[in-house]
């Protein structure tokens, strides 16, 4: 291929090209300890992330990839261990008083920011005051209209007083719903545009080194770190976009660690010697997350318990967990994430699988079966006689696996569902700005508190052109009612009895179908061991070479 | 240069301000009127209906579309792309940083598919319809037929995986700190997979392109003259044939810039190479107006700038072609 004007016409095309086609079922032994990972010894871990964030900021977005990146830098004033429960983080100690309505949080002493200042109170209410309660999505929403003050009495305290009873702040207080910012990089700047926001300043277990847009971000370990250094000298993240690509690049030694492994390469990791994976509830994007089928409630046939019951029992869940999840995660059995186990409630009558109550039920409510396939309106309030029973169905790309199974369900008993996938800012402003859809379906992560993450599902005040909000259009007083106690119950058997009635009211209702539970599949070499599932992931990780 | 051409050149670099801007109004709009929002991308989602308000107001989105426009045009008059919204800075730093990652890549990815495919149409001009013209026809075929996405994980597959000849992905090894030659040796590793990629559908153009223009040529008479004077089969192809064959193949080459530059974008997704093609997709993705604008008002500057370099080559081929 040197020099084609002279030979290389007369010779054919060159190896290198033909080698392309030619290789593949080829009987060459892989050598897993081969080039790649030259260089790397066992103070590095590369882990492999699926975007670019942009910045590194996680008090200004909730943004997940934001968040993945940015989380091993700072912390919060609590951590939440594996069952939720809040530990000591940048607070040792904390008070509730006022039957709830006030949280007096003692901070550690000694901590220092990466550049070496002392971290204080101060730090704390600017955080709250400046960033967490204007600019973090879910902190701002959730916690904003309730929260009077922030005050920093001293130095190492800081307490917050809330209108009446607050319930969930504890568990809004990690490093993903309150990282801690330092005052001194943010004070007097446009903290969308400050400088730290790509060369970061935090307390967390690993420090900035370096940003490589689009390729990857560095960090090393903080040796002054207040839990104690962490193992690995170094940790970069290696940004590869493709699911495929990442999957690759783990079996190839160039990466360590994956966030997710996609289903069809689950089997074929499993098998690999070299190669770990470990389930988790916990993502990048949030955590203990339902899949959920929603029904606009502003549509005449929708308004018919009766349909939505049926449609219920036209849904056959396992089915949704071994052919749309390849067996990763679980059907669901309650409007609450079995995640947080205190507030999940078991043993609810959900409607079972079961298409000849499906096909009576629609009988009933006017929708017949006459010959067709698909049933006709005969005298259905609000919908013409002899409308064809068809739902157009939204989604965001990566959910329409969900919408084929579903449309192969609901055929049986006589709905034809019309799939319409839109790209996710598509979806939302069409779901929830226009509500401009029959049924939808939408990742609902309940996270850490139902107060996060599933309130918004049914609160009549979550009726908003805000995406992943109340997406039926569902109002029930007795519905606010209940999630208003909840929220300002203190006493966890008291709120545990209130969210099992909300549960117990919303599957009455039926204003949804909750399909599965979805968990993330985890996957790193057996060269490292000791991960933690959630924000600091690496800061407990050990490697052997 | 010559008088005729500097005139022709200046004519059509004149003719870049109209075309590019009429780009980026047709794409602004096109960014505006079609569905989604910014600020859901930036801020995250599960946010009150307030918060969003308050970021659009923040970002500017909450004014009306031609006061937009008016902002952008006046920004842009002043040689400022503006802000990124996910970035946070200024959208010609955060370009101007993928540049040289895509130009290597389309570069060598150019460089290799010249290199392969001008041989691999002369041989199957020296024969038409014998076996080596139907083996390339075949090769073409198939190489312009199957999507770069499919080679390129047949190619990790099979080149990187299996015989663990490249890395499978990114433009450097992971926390390399490599400088000089061994960062250079670094770079062309990662860059080999990725290019044959992209350079594979340009191959298989120009293969036919090459093909057809020198069986045009080979039945001409300086080409018999030639032969008749005692000059081999050969001699007579390269010293001949081909330099006329070459202008058919220059105009389709400077207008396949454009193909290259899209092929570039999903071999950047595949193999986490950090270029523009990426920075496109990512910024459709959330809205990121000010880049996506950046980036059309780049690739467009290219592709316009590609044609104008194929004709003047053109002109320097064939002396008959005047340029006016």
């Amino acid at each position: 291929m040197g020099r084609p004007g002279r030979r290389g016409w007369k010779r054919g095309p060159s190896g290198a090209l033909l080698l392309l086609w030619a290789v593949g079922a080829g009987g060459c032994a892989r050598d897993p300890s081969r080039g790649a990972r030259a260089g790397r010894d066992s103070t590095t871990l590369v882990a492999a992330i699926a975007s670019d964030p942009g910045q590194l900021n996680p008090a200004i977005t909730t943004n997940g990839s934001v968040h993945t990146a940015a989380e091993l830098l700072y912390d919060g004033l609590v951590a939440l261990d594996d069952s939720l429960r809040p530990t000591p983080a940048l607070a040792v100690r904390w008070e509730v008083e006022r039957d709830g309505a006030r949280y007096r949080m003692h901070l550690r002493r000694g901590v220092r920011w990466h550049d070496g200042r002392p971290f204080t109170a101060g730090d704390v209410t600017f955080t709250f005051q400046q960033l967490l309660l204007r600019f973090h999505a879910r902190t701002r929403a959730s916690m904003a209209p309730a929260l009077t003050t922030v005050e920093a009495p001293d130095d190492s305290t800081v307490v917050f007083t809330f209108r009446r009873p607050y319930a969930p702040f504890l568990q809004q207080l990690d490093v993903s719903e309150a990282p801690i910012l330092p005052r001194h990089i943010y004070a007097g700047s446009d903290p969308l545009r400050n400088p730290a926001n790509v060369a970061p300043v935090g307390t967390g277990p690993y420090r900035f080194a370096s940003y490589t847009p689009q390729s990857e971000i560095r960090y090393t370990a903080n040796r002054d770190y207040f839990r104690g250094p962490p193992a690995l000298a170094t940790v970069v993240l290696r940004i590869i976009p493709d699911a495929d690509t990442q999957v690759a690049a783990l079996e190839a030694g160039e990466t360590d660690w994956l966030y997710s492994v996609p289903g069809p390469a689950r089997q074929r990791l499993s098998a690999d010697p070299r190669i770990r994976l470990v389930r988790s509830a916990v993502s990048p994007g949030g955590s203990n997350c339902i899949t959920t089928l929603g029904f606009n409630l502003d549509r005449a046939w929708a308004r018919d318990l009766r349909v939505r019951r049926a449609i219920a029992h036209a849904v056959n869940r396992p089915q949704f967990v071994e052919r749309v999840l390849f067996g990763e995660g679980r059907a669901a059995d309650a409007p609450i994430s079995s995640g947080i186990a205190f507030a999940h409630a078991s043993g609810l009558p959900i409607p079972a699988f079961d298409t000849a109550a499906a096909a009576r039920l629609l009988d009933d409510a006017g929708w017949r079966r006459r010959g067709g396939e698909v049933r006709v309106a005969r005298g259905v309030a609000g919908v013409a006689d002899g409308t064809a029973f068809t739902i157009g169905f939204k989604g965001m790309p990566g959910q329409m696996t969900y919408g084929d199974l579903l449309r192969a369900q609901l055929r049986v008993v006589g709905i034809d569902l019309r799939l319409e996938p839109l790209e996710p800012t598509v979806f939302a402003t069409s779901v929830f700005t226009a509500r401009d859809f029959d049924a939808a379906i939408g990742a609902y992560c309940n996270g850490t508190d139902p107060e996060i993450g599933v309130r918004r599902m049914y609160a009549s005040s979550s009726i908003a052109p805000v995406a992943f909000s109340n997406m039926a259009g569902y109002r029930n007083p007795a519905m606010d009612a209940l999630f208003d106690q909840a929220g300002s119950a203190i006493d966890r058997e008291e709120r545990r009895r209130l969210y099992r009635e909300i549960q117990e009211l919303a599957v009455r209702d039926q204003p949804y179908v909750w399909l599965v539970e979805t968990t993330g599949t985890r996957a790193y070499t057996t060269r490292c061991r000791g991960f933690a599932t959630v924000s600091h992931f690496a800061a407990t990780a050990v490697c052997t070479r | 240069m010559h008088a005729v051409n500097a005139r022709f050149v200046g004519w059509r670099l004149l003719q870049l301000v109209p075309t590019t801007a009429s780009i980026l109004l047709v794409a602004f709009l096109l960014i505006h009127l079609a569905p989604g929002d910014a600020v859901l991308a930036v801020a995250g989602e599960h946010g009150d209906a307030a918060y969003y308000d308050f970021m659009r107001h923040r970002f500017g989105l909450d004014q009306s579309l031609p006061r937009q426009l008016v902002t952008y045009v006046s920004q842009v008059a002043q040689g400022n792309l503006g802000y990124s919204y996910v970035y946070g800075r200024s959208t010609f730093g955060v370009i101007v940083e993928r540049v040289p990652a895509t130009l290597l890549l389309t570069g060598t990815a150019f460089l290799i598919s010249l290199l392969v495919a001008l041989p691999l149409g002369a041989v199957a001009a020296t024969r038409p319809h014998g076996i080596r013209d139907v083996g390339v026809s075949a090769l073409s075929l198939a190489l312009y037929s199957t999507p770069a996405f499919w080679v390129g994980q047949l190619a990790i597959l099979a080149l990187s995986l299996r015989l663990g000849l490249f890395p499978v992905q990114g433009m450097t090894s992971a926390g390399s700190s490599a400088t000089g030659w061994s960062h250079a040796w670094d770079v062309a590793r990662h860059l080999a997979l990725p290019a044959i990629v992209l350079a594979a559908q340009e191959i298989a153009v120009l293969a036919r392109v090459t093909r057809s223009a020198l069986l045009d040529e080979l039945p001409r008479d300086h080409i018999r003259t030639a032969l008749a004077k005692g000059l081999s089969a050969r001699r007579a192809l390269v010293r001949h044939a081909f330099p006329r064959a070459l202008l058919p193949i220059v105009s389709i080459a400077g207008a396949r810039v454009g193909h290259l530059i899209a092929g570039a974008a999903i071999v950047e997704i595949l193999f986490g190479w950090p270029g523009m093609g990426r920075l496109l997709l990512a910024s459709l993705q959330s809205r990121d107006t000010p880049i996506l604008l950046g980036l059309f008002l780049v690739v467009s500057l290219t592709v316009v700038l590609a044609n104008l370099l194929s004709d003047l080559l053109h002109a320097a081929l064939d002396p008959r072609i005047r340029l006016r």
